[in-house]
C-alpha cells in the first residue's frame, strides 16, 4: 500500500534507536553510524515526503482511537524541519559526545525522540497525538538524566512540569473529543463558548508548555547546566518549539475559532508578551553561556505565542516564521556554545574571552546566529519579528511595546555575550585553544547560512506558510518581502542602536564585555528583584512543590485522624462500653435473680 | 471437556489444591512450591480458555439446587472471565517470585497453603452467580488475608492484621444484610433471577448504603482504608496479592458485578461514589506524599488508584467502564510490580525507610527500570497500559458532563506524578547509601515480566481494550 510510506517517518528512527541499545559495550563507531544512519535517511524520507498529501488509518484501540495520519503542507513542512534538525545535530554529536559516558542512551532517546515527535505531528487523531506527545516525556527524562550525576533532579523537574501539563492537555483532548463527537482533529471546528474556552485554555497548557513558555520554563535553564548539550540545541531550541507552536496554531487555527478579540486571544497575547520580558531580563544577567541562551530559548517563544495570539493572519505568519528561525538560530547558538565549551572546557563567561580570533569560524557562526536572533536586518529574526510587530501594534501598543522592549534586551544581552566570550583579553589559560573539527563546524555553518538565506530571500520560507493558513486567511495579501510599515522598521532599528549605545556605555563604564548590562542589574529596585529570582523565588516549580507538601501535610493528618478513630477511639468506646456490661456481672446472687425476673416478665408482657 | 466443568475445575483446583499442599510440603519443598504454582497456573490456563467463548457473548453456567431453596451457581459472563484472567496471572507471577523470597522464612507450608486458597476464594467469587455464594468466599479471602497479613507473627504485626479483618469483616457483615434486603425486594439470592425481577427499577438506597460499605472496606477507600497502609507488615509477596491481585479488586469487582452487571442504582449514586472516590484518592495521594516508608507510599497509592477506577466505574459512561476495567488490569500489573520491587530493596537493604536509601540504580539496575516502569504505568505515561486506562476514565466522566469531578482528579493525577517521583528518585537516585545487590535471578524475573507486561500491556492496547468492550456490552452500559 502506497500510504504506508507515511510510517516511515515514524518507524524508522524508532528501529535505529531500539537497535542502538542493541550494541554492546565499545561499539562506538556502531552507535554513531546507527544514529547517522537513521537520520539521514529520515531525511531522505522528509524530502521525498514534502509536498505529497496522504491519509492513513488503521484500527487501533476502538471506541474512536484510530491511529490516522495525514500528511498535508502543514505537517510536511514540520517533518521536513525536525529530519533537517534531527540530521545536523547527529552529525555535531558524533563528534561532541564521543568521550561522553552514556553514549548507547544518548543516541537511543535521540533517535527516539525524532520518532515520536514525527508522529505528534502526522497525527490525525487526538489521542494518537496524544500517544506520542506524552512519549515525549520519557526520552526528555531519559535525555537530561544522562547529563552528570546530579543531573536526575533536572529530570525530574522537567518531567514533572510537562507531565502535569500534559495530563491538562489529555483532560483537553478529552473535553474537546466530547464536544466535537470526534477525535479526528481534521474534523474538529469548534466555537469559543463557554466550554469550548475551557478546551482550548487546557490544550493550550499542553502546547505552550512543550514550547516552553512561562510559567512551564523554569527546568530549561537548569537542563541548559545539567543535561549533554547536543540535547539543548535539539529539544528546548528546536523539537519543542516547532512541536508546541505547531500544536498551538493547530487549536487556534483549525480545531478552534479563535477570533481577534476574545478574551483567550489576549490571555495568549499576554502569555506571550510576559514571556518575552521576563525571560530577557533574565537572560541579561547570565554569566554561563549555554544558560543565558536558555533564558532565550524562553523569551523567543513569548515572540510566537504573542504572534498567535493576535489571531490576525500576519500574525500567524509571523509566529510560525518566527518558529523556523529560532529553531535555526537558537540551536545553532547552542551549537556555538558547544563548540567553546568543547575546546575550552567550560561556559563559564567568567572564564572566556577573547577566543573569537582562536575559533574564527564559530565565532562568525556566532555573529550571523546573534544578529538574526537580535533582529538586525536583512536577516531572518528580522523579518519574522516585524511581522509579529505588525500584529502586535494593531492589537494593543502595550503588546507592541512589550516586544520592542525584549528586542532591546536581546540585542543588549547578545552584544554581552559575543564580547564577553569571543572579544576582550584572552586568558592563559585559553592560549592553545583551537577551533573545533569538521563535522562539528559544517552543522554550523548551514544553519547559519540558512539563516541568511531565510532573511534575504523570505519569499522561499513565507511562500511554504502562507498556504498553510489557506486562500481565504488570506485574503489575496503576501507577506514577503521588505515589512510594509516603515515606521516599525525606523524604531527597530532605533531600538538596535539603543541596545548598541548601551553596551558601548556599559563597557566604557566597567571596562569589560561581561559587566557591560551590570548599571541594569544592580539598578536600584532591579537588583533586589534579580537577587530574588536568582535564588529561585519564583520559580513556579518551586511554589507549586511547596503547595503540593502543604496540601499533602493536610491531607496526611486527615488520614491520621481517621487512623486514629480505628486504633483510639473505637477501642477505648469498646473498653468502656465492656466495662460498664462487666460492672453488671458482680457475682451477687441478689442482681442475677433480679434479671432472671426481669427477663420473665419481659416475655410474659411478650407473650400476652 | 464442556466449558461448565472448566469453570468448575477454575475454582475447584486452587481450592482442593491448597488443602493438599501442607501435605507435600512434608515431603517435598520443591515440588509444593512447583505444585502450587501449577495450581495457580492451572487456574489461568483454564480462564484464558474461556476468553473465546466469552468473546462470542456466551454464558456458561453452573448451577445444582439444594434443599431449603439454596443453590450453587457459578457463571462465567466474560465480566468474570476477564477478573479470572487477570487476578490468575498475576497470582502466578506473585508465587513465582515466592520461591526466592519466602525461601528464607518459616512456616512455609502454611504460606503456599494460604496464598493459594486466597486464589481459589478469589476464583469462586468472581464465578459466584449467587450473593450467598459471594458472601462465603468474600470472608474465605478476609480470612486467608488475615493470616497472612499476620505472617511474622510478631504482636504488633499480629494486631494490624486484626485490623484489616475486623474493619472488612464488619464491612462484610453490614453488605450480607444489604444483600438479605435485595432478597426482600427481589425474592432470591440469585443473581440472575434478581436481574430479571429488578430490571425496571433501581435497587433500594437502603441495600445500596449496606452494600458500598462492605465493598468501601475491602477496597480501601476512605474512610475505611487505613487498615491497608497497616497491611504492609505482611511479606511482599503478599502485599502484592493484597493491593494488585486479589483483595482490594474484590470490591470493584463486585461493585462492577452487582451495580453493573446486575442491576441499577438510583441516579444520584453516580455522583455520590465518584465524590467518595475523589475524596479518598486526593487525601491518600497526599499521605503517599509525606510517608516515608516505602511501603506504606505504595499502598496509599493503591487507595490512591482505586478512588480513579471507582470513579470510572460509577460515572455511570461507558468509555468510563471500559476505562475502569481496563484500570484494573494495568493498575495489577503495575501494582503487583512496584510491591514486588520493594520486596527486593526490603530485603536487600533491611529498611523500609526511604530516606535511609539511595541511589540503587547503579546496583540493581534491572529492579529499577521494573519499578520506573510499574511507576510510569501509574502514572499514566504513554506507551505504558497506564495511559489508555486514564485516558478513557478521564474522557468518559467528560462525556457525562462531570467537569468538577474531572477536575479534581486531575488533582490526583498529579499528584501521583509527584509521589511517585519522589519515591523512585529517594530509593534508586543519588548518592549510595546502603550497598545491595539485585535479588535472586527468579524475584528479578518476576518483576522484570511484570514491568515488561507494563510496557505490552500499552503497546498491545486493542486486544485488553477489545475484551472489555465486550464485557461492557454485554453488561447492556455501552
Amino acid at each position: 500500500m502506497q500510504d504506508k510510506i507515511i510510517l516511515l517517518p515514524i518507524i524508522i528512527p524508532l528501529f535505529f534507536g531500539l537497535m542502538v541499545f542493541t550494541v554492546p559495550k565499545g561499539f562506538r563507531a556502531a552507535k554513531e553510524t546507527l544514529a547517522f544512519l537513521a537520520t539521514f535517511l529520515n531525511l531522505l524520507i522528509a524530502i521525498a515526503l514534502f509536498k505529497s498529501n496522504i491519509s492513513f488509518s488503521l484500527p487501533w484501540a476502538g471506541l474512536g482511537l484510530e491511529f490516522s495520519l495525514r500528511l498535508y503542507n502543514f505537517s510536511a513542512f514540520i517533518i521536513l524541519s525536525i529530519a533537517t534538525f534531527g540530521f545536523l545535530i547527529a552529525l555535531y554529536s558524533i563528534v561532541f559526545m564521543r568521550d561522553k559516558p552514556s553514549l548507547k542512551q544518548f543516541y537511543a532517546y535521540f533517535l527516539i525522540t525524532l520518532s515520536l515527535a514525527s508522529g505528534v505531528v502526522l497525527a490525525d487523531n487526538l489521542v494518537i497525538m496524544l500517544f506520542f506527545w506524552e512519549g515525549l516525556l520519557l526520552t526528555l527524562f531519559g535525555m537530561i538524566y544522562i547529563g552528570k550525576k546530579e543531573a536526575f533532579k533536572t529530570a525530574t523537574k522537567a518531567f514533572i512540569i510537562v507531565g502535569i501539563a500534559d495530563l491538562c492537555l489529555m483532560v483537553g483532548i478529552a473535553l474537546t473529543g466530547h464536544l466535537s463527537g470526534t477525535l479526528a482533529i481534521s474534523q474538529i471546528n469548534l466555537p469559543l463558548d463557554a466550554l469550548g474556552s475551557i478546551a482550548f485554555i487546557l490544550l493550550m497548557i499542553g502546547a505552550i508548555s512543550k514550547a516552553g513558555s512561562m510559567p512551564f520554563h523554569s527546568w530549561i535553564p537548569d537542563a541548559a547546566i545539567d543535561a549533554p548539550l547536543p540535547f539543548m540545541a535539539l529539544i528546548p531550541a528546536a523539537f519543542e518549539k516547532l512541536l508546541g507552536i505547531y500544536f498551538l496554531t493547530r487549536i487556534s487555527m483549525d480545531m478552534f475559532r479563535l477570533t481577534a478579540g476574545s478574551w483567550v486571544s489576549v490571555l495568549l497575547m499576554s502569555i506571550g508578551a510576559i514571556t518575552i520580558i521576563l525571560a530577557v531580563m533574565m537572560a541579561l544577567i547570565q554569566k554561563d553561556y549555554k544558560k543565558l541562551l536558555s533564558y532565550h530559548a524562553i523569551s523567543q517563544v513569548g515572540y510566537m505565542i504573542l504572534g498567535i495570539g493576535t489571531a490576525l493572519p500576519v500574525g500567524i505568519i509571523g509566529g510560525l516564521f518566527h518558529m523556523i528561525n529560532n529553531a535555526l538560530y537558537k540551536s545553532c547558538l547552542f551549537l556555538t556554545g558547544g563548540s567553546v565549551e568543547k575546546s575550552t572546557g567550560t561556559a563559564n563567561l567568567e572564564q572566556l574571552g577573547g577566543i573569537g580570533v582562536k575559533m574564527p569560524v564559530t565565532f562568525a557562526c556566532f555573529i550571523i546566529t546573534a544578529v538574526s536572533i537580535s533582529g538586525v536586518p536583512p536577516f531572518n529574526g528580522f523579518f519574522s519579528k516585524e511581522l509579529v510587530y505588525d500584529a502586535a501594534l494593531e492589537r494593543g501598543l502595550i503588546f507592541y511595546l512589550a516586544a520592542v522592549v525584549g528586542s532591546f534586551f536581546t540585542a543588549a544581552s547578545f552584544l554581552k555575550l559575543g564580547h564577553a566570550a569571543f572579544l576582550g583579553k584572552l586568558s592563559e589559560k585559553n592560549k592553545s585553544v583551537k577551533e573545533v573539527s569538521f563535522a562539528m563546524l559544517l552543522p554550523m555553518i548551514i544553519i547559519a547560512l540558512l539563516c541568511v538565506i531565510f532573511g534575504v530571500f523570505n519569499s522561499l520560507p513565507i511562500g511554504l506558510i502562507q498556504p498553510i493558513l489557506g486562500k481565504e486567511r488570506l485574503a489575496g495579501h503576501n507577506y514577503s518581502g521588505f515589512p510594509s510599515n516603515a515606521w516599525l522598521v525606523i524604531i527597530t532599528i532605533i531600538v538596535l542602536l539603543g541596545a548598541l549605545l548601551n553596551h558601548i556605555w556599559g563597557v566604557k563604564n566597567k571596562g569589560s564585555g561581561l559587566k557591560a548590562v551590570d548599571h541594569i542589574h544592580y539598578a536600584p529596585v532591579l537588583s533586589v528583584i534579580y537577587d530574588r529570582a536568582e535564588k529561585r523565588f519564583f520559580d513556579p516549580y518551586e511554589i507549586g512543590v511547596k503547595i503540593a507538601h502543604g496540601f499533602s501535610r493536610i491531607g496526611f493528618l486527615f488520614d491520621r485522624g481517621i487512623d486514629w478513630i480505628y486504633d483510639n477511639l473505637t477501642v477505648k468506646l469498646t473498653f468502656a462500653f465492656t466495662d460498664q456490661i462487666k460492672k453488671l456481672h458482680n457475682g451477687n446472687y441478689s442482681t442475677y435473680l433480679i434479671w432472671s425476673l426481669a427477663g420473665l416478665v419481659l416475655i410474659i408482657i411478650f407473650l400476652i | 471437556m464442556s466449558y461448565e466443568y472448566i469453570v468448575f475445575s477454575i475454582v475447584l483446583i486452587p481450592i482442593v489444591g491448597a488443602f493438599i499442599l501442607p501435605i507435600i510440603g512434608r515431603i517435598s519443598h520443591r515440588l509444593r512450591n512447583l505444585l502450587a504454582l501449577g495450581f495457580v497456573a492451572a487456574s489461568f490456563m483454564l480462564s484464558l480458555y474461556l476468553i473465546p467463548p466469552a468473546l462470542a457473548g456466551k454464558v456458561i453456567t453452573l448451577a445444582r439446587q439444594f434443599p431449603l431453596g439454596l443453590n450453587f451457581v457459578l457463571t462465567a459472563d466474560s465480566l468474570a472471565v476477564f477478573m479470572a484472567c487477570v487476578s490468575s496471572l498475576l497470582s502466578a507471577i506473585i508465587i513465582l517470585y515466592s520461591f526466592g523470597y519466602i525461601s528464607h522464612y518459616e512456616n512455609q507450608n502454611e504460606y503456599y497453603f494460604m496464598v493459594v486458597l486466597f486464589l481459589g476464594a478469589m476464583m469462586g467469587l468472581v464465578f459466584s452467580g449467587n450473593l450467598i455464594l459471594l458472601y462465603v468466599f468474600w470472608e474465605i479471602t478476609a480470612i486467608t488475608s488475615w493470616r497472612l497479613i499476620g505472617f511474622f507473627r510478631e504482636k504488633s504485626y499480629v494486631l494490624k492484621a486484626d485490623k484489616a479483618f475486623l474493619v472488612t469483616v464488619f464491612g462484610a457483615l453490614a453488605m450480607l444484610i444489604g444483600f438479605i434486603s435485595i432478597y426482600q425486594q427481589a425474592g432470591s439470592f440469585d443473581l440472575a433471577v434478581i436481574k430479571e425481577s429488578l430490571k425496571t427499577n433501581p435497587v433500594a438506597n437502603f441495600a445500596v448504603v449496606l452494600i458500598l460499605f462492605g465493598i468501601f472496606s475491602k477496597s480501601a477507600t476512605l474512610p475505611f482504608h487505613t487498615w491497608l497502609p497497616d497491611a504492609g507488615v505482611a511479606p511482599s509477596p503478599v502485599t502484592a496479592l493484597l493491593h494488585a491481585a486479589i483483595l482490594v479488586k474484590i470490591g470493584l469487582y463486585v461493585f462492577a458485578r452487582l451495580f453493573l452487571a446486575s442491576f441499577t442504582f438510583a441516579e444520584f449514586w453516580h455522583v455520590v461514589v465518584p465524590l467518595v472516590a475523589v475524596i479518598s484518592a486526593i487525601v491518600s495521594a497526599g499521605a503517599a506524599l509525606i510517608e516515608t516508608d516505602l511501603k506504606r507510599i505504595i499502598a496509599y497509592s493503591t487507595v490512591s488508584q482505586i478512588g480513579f477506577i471507582f470513579f470510572g466505574l460509577a460515572i455511570g459512561n461507558g468509555l468510563a467502564i471500559v476505562g475502569g476495567l481496563l484500570y484494573i488490569l494495568m493498575h495489577g500489573i503495575a501494582k503487583a510490580g512496584l510491591f514486588l520491587c520493594a520486596g527486593i530493596i526490603e530485603q536487600n537493604t533491611k529498611t523500609k525507610d526511604i530516606t535511609k536509601l539511595g541511589g540503587l540504580i547503579t546496583t540493581m539496575p534491572i529492579t529499577a527500570v521494573s519499578f520506573l516502569f510499574c511507576a510510569f504505568s501509574v502514572m499514566g505515561i504513554p506507551p505504558f497500559g497506564g495511559f489508555f486506562s486514564k485516558y478513557m476514565v478521564f474522557a468518559g466522566a467528560v462525556n457525562s458532563g462531570h467537569l468538577v469531578i474531572t477536575a479534581l482528579f486531575l488533582v490526583a493525577a498529579f499528584m501521583t506524578i509527584l509521589y511517585l517521583f519522589r519515591l523512585f528518585n529517594l530509593i534508586f537516585l543519588g548518592a549510595a547509601r546502603i550497598p545491595a545487590k539485585e535479588a535472586s535471578p527468579i524475584m528479578v524475573l518476576s518483576v522484570a515480566i511484570l514491568g515488561a507486561l507494563s510496557l505490552v500491556g500499552g503497546i498491545l492496547i486493542w486486544y485488553p481494550s477489545k475484551f472489555v468492550q465486550v464485557v461492557v456490552t454485554q453488561m447492556g452500559r455501552m
